[in-house]
């Protein structure tokens, strides 16, 4: 090898799925590359030894174009473009300069016998980024289903009921009243703080009643001494052999030294049980805010759950927000027993992420209330009390405080049918930063508890204002543009470069939200009753406002983004930490970030496309 | 311009009837290339050499960097970096320049063999070269004192077009204006660390890529436009 190619050779092993190849075979693949220069505007597919190649952009960038001619991509350094590398070959793409641009071509041949003996470069280039994308998504989900949960779930994960334990010279009939008391099948037995032995009820039948032992007597007379144990860090699928190869049902788990809880058969198979069916129906029996507290700290394992068990984020945003809403409900009920029944009628109405059924176990409320226009001066206390007790209770639940007091605690937003609307048309008709701050919030709205009717006169009036909208939508979009997605010039992430979150990307920010608000102006737009974002991004696709194939990018980008931040979350309420949503790239695998970034490519395409429809830049 | 074709091709066998066997004659044999051809149709060759000093009676070439274009691709599979053996110690200068110390040189070839494969090379092809002056000048004493007689070279140079199309447009040429670095710079291309023959006729080649790709491109561009 020419050391004198080294340099394009270096920069050639950067870009995936090159980085797979040993430096051998990049030497040989760099005497195969062929360099050409295209002029803005001009097409890939224009002169050149080869038209069938793969091209690595070494300078400038490039636009993708579907066969209607519809912008769906955008590449930059170090990217690469199979556009006309397609082996199925139907698909008609046209790659095109958007400025004076640099390339690096390879014959497709060449990559079609790269890809034969790497097959993880196969995986990576079988299609063109955005294909890539869908793909991605496809495949985390299959392989999330596919794996069993016993499989994949260690025991910290399962065993959250306290340590039950008695010493081990207490009576056997002390033990039999714990268990009783307890509603547990086995009982763990401690020698001064150590583990000594376990007791189940099958010993208390076959080592006590059965022969007629005093009740008196120790524990440790009936007990098994020094029980097989297992690590809480061992997978469920573990216990499960382990409990089936010594025909045993109960499992002492063990962190350490320490004694921290018993895993038992039942609990292994009854594992899918903790869902959110069970746990709403926890929720209307419960009598009091202590209580929703206590079911609401369910919710962190709830998302866990359904992530292990191969759910989507947006599973997990459902669940939650169903979860949260049974909680709102009981609560306006409780009120309710509290304060007499309501004077007037009244919706309770949700905002943002539980309008859009998008929360996740950290979520903050937004909320407010609407109230019939009968309402007179003296039935304004009783609506403050109501909003007083549901907003603090779901504060105390784990759903915080709105940082922006968009709340029905905040009298501003618990006014009449006709103040609502007249702040809605305000909004509309004086697109100021303030306004549309609060559109965003409130443009994602659903009624929780109450009179539906209340709202959907609210939205008639302001779904003929909204529509085709120019001046508002183009607000809107500037608004929505500000949020940008983390990815440079470089095609690196740009990371949080201070602070608590140093090196860190905000999946929120800067990947969920661009998209989230994309998604309401398009429903605005096209005047769509949808409120969540991937019901939107379907329900918009072919209209004038989103092509098919852009909405199917973004549901796909949406669903990678959403995804990355729930396990993130995941990992974290396993360490038991707060969940955030500051992701490190550096816990990504190389894939994983390759996917993020085509991510965030697809977001800030189709942020372009929106801001060249609205000329959002005039703004 | 038929006469001069007519002229051109007569030297040319003027030329070959007393060539020596050998390269020389290779490539004095190769067809006469048509001046009138688009640009983009001709085959090219970019031709870089790092010389001991500017005096080809003097000095000499220390190595020789080359690739082909084809099509408008440059090719890196003709890509070519040949070290010349030196008769004579190299002088401190160029040691620092090229960061080229005798003891590489010594693994080099002779200069009979490196101008020997450049001239197969360069059969049939222009010759491209950034300030080519000096490439002729070496190339053609070169064969001179191997074969005797040196070719006539076609050659398009770099930095030529950058300095008539700087002209064409009244714009004032200041110094360093035409280095190989700096038009680059200007045309949006990248950067390259190393300094040798070989990177240095690549830079060149992706240069005139980019000059030819800012001309008109609705229009043909003659060949005879671009020579020397």
């Amino acid at each position: 090898m020419e050391v004198e190619l080294q340099e394009i050779r270096d920069f050639v092993a950067l870009v995936p799925p090159f980085d797979l190849l040993p430096e051998s075979e990049l030497n040989l693949l760099v005497r195969k590359l062929g360099i050409r220069y295209i002029r803005r505007g001009k097409s890939l597919s224009e002169g050149g030894e080869n038209t069938s190649s793969v091209f690595i952009i070494r300078q400038g960038s490039v636009s993708l174009y579907s066969e209607e001619d519809k912008l769906f991509g955008m590449l930059a350094e170090g990217d690469l473009s199979t556009a006309y590398c397609d082996e199925g070959g139907d698909e008609a793409l046209d790659a095109r300069a958007t400025e004076d641009t640099l390339v690096y071509c390879i014959s497709c041949d060449v990559l079609f016998d790269i890809v034969k003996k790497h097959p993880d470069a196969a995986a990576f280039l079988k299609d063109a980024p955005d294909r890539r994308l869908s793909d991605a998504v496809k495949s985390s989900q299959q392989k999330a289903s596919q794996t069993a949960t016993l499989m994949n779930t260690p025991l910290s994960d399962l065993i959250s009921e306290e340590l039950i334990d008695i010493d081990h010279e207490s009576s056997i009939h002390d033990a039999a009243v714990k268990m009783t008391e307890h509603g547990v099948s086995s009982l763990l037995i401690m020698d001064s703080g150590n583990l000594s032995g376990i007791l189940t009820d099958r010993d208390m039948r076959s080592r006590c009643l059965a022969i007629g032992l005093s009740a008196d007597l120790p524990v440790n007379e009936i007990m098994t001494p020094d029980p097989v144990c297992v690590d809480s860090e061992s997978l469920a699928f573990d216990a499960l052999m382990m409990m089936t190869q010594k025909n045993i049902h109960h499992l002492p788990v063990i962190d350490g030294e320490k004694a921290i809880g018993i895993i038992t058969a039942t609990d292994l198979i009854r594992q899918e049980g903790k869902n959110s069916v069970h746990i709403t129906r926890s929720i209307h029996r419960a009598e009091s805010v202590e209580s929703l507290t206590e079911i609401s700290k369910l919710i962190p394992d709830l998302q866990l759950q359904i992530i292990s068990t191969g759910g989507s984020a947006e599973h997990v945003g459902r669940a939650v927000t169903a979860v949260s809403s049974a909680i709102t409900r009981r609560l306006i009920e409780l009120a309710e027993k509290k304060y007499g029944p309501s004077p007037v009628p009244y919706a309770w109405i949700a905002a943002g992420s539980q309008a859009r059924r998008e929360q996740s176990s950290h979520s903050d409320q937004d909320n407010g209330l609407i109230i019939s226009n009968e309402m007179k001066t003296e039935d304004e206390p009783w609506f403050s009390y109501l909003a007083d007790f549901v907003c603090d209770g779901l504060d105390a639940c784990g759903f915080v405080y709105c940082p922006g007091d968009a709340m029905a605690k905040n009298p501003q937003w618990r006014q009449t049918e006709k103040v609502w609307t007249r702040y809605y048309l305000g909004w509309i008709n004086t697109p100021e930063p303030k306004s549309l701050m609060l559109s965003s919030i409130f443009f994602d709205i659903r009624v929780i508890a109450g009179n539906k009717k209340l709202l959907s006169n609210i939205l008639q009036k302001v779904s003929t204002e909204t529509k085709n909208n120019q001046l508002f939508l183009a607000h809107m979009t500037a608004n929505a543009l500000q949020h940008r997605t983390p990815l440079g010039f470089f095609r690196d992430f740009v990371l949080i470069d201070e602070g608590d979150h140093k090196n860190t990307l905000d999946l929120k920010h800067k990947g969920l939200v661009p998209i989230i608000d994309m998604a309401r102006i398009y429903a605005l737009a096209e005047g769509l009753e949808a409120v969540s974002t991937t019901e939107r991004l379907e329900k918009a696709a072919g209209s004038p406002s989103l092509s098919k194939d852009g909405s199917a990018n973004l549901l796909d980008a949406y669903e990678l983004i959403s995804r990355l931040r729930v396990e993130h979350q995941a990992r974290q309420i396993r360490k038991g930490e707060s969940a955030d949503n500051f992701l490190s790239p550096k816990k990504l695998s190389r894939l994983e970030r390759a996917h993020l970034k085509d991510a965030f490519k697809v977001v800030q395409t189709m942020q372009e496309s929106l801001s060249q429809r609205y000329h959002a830049g005039h703004f | 311009m038929f006469d001069f074709l007519l002229s051109e091709d007569a030297k040319r066998r003027k030329l070959l009837a007393i060539a020596p066997e050998g390269p020389v004659k290779v490539f004095l044999s190769s067809p006469l290339i048509d001046r009138n051809q688009d640009v983009h149709a001709v085959s090219l060759l970019s031709l870089d050499f790092e010389t001991s000093g500017l005096d080809p009676g003097k000095d000499h070439i220390v190595s020789a960097g080359y690739v082909d274009i084809s099509r408008g691709e440059i090719l890196l599979s003709t890509a070519m970096h040949d070290l010349v053996r030196p008769n004579k110690l190299l002088t401190e200068n160029s040691v620092v320049i090229h960061k080229i110390t005798d003891d590489d040189a010594s693994a080099g070839k002779s200069l009979e063999q490196v101008i020997s494969s450049l001239l197969q090379a360069l059969a049939g092809k222009v010759m491209v070269a950034h300030n080519a002056n000096i490439e002729l000048a070496f190339l053609t004493q070169a064969c001179r004192q191997l074969y005797g007689i040196s070719p006539r070279f076609p050659v398009i140079d770099t930095m030529r077009i950058a300095k008539k199309w700087l002209e064409r447009r009244n714009k004032e040429i200041e110094q360093g204006d035409l280095r190989l670095f700096n038009l680059r710079k200007r045309y949006g291309l990248p950067m390259y660390q190393a300094h040798n023959a070989l990177t240095d006729a690549i830079a060149t080649a992706e240069l005139l890529q980019a000059q030819i790709a800012h001309m008109d491109s609705r229009k043909i561009l003659p060949l005879k436009q671009f020579l020397k």
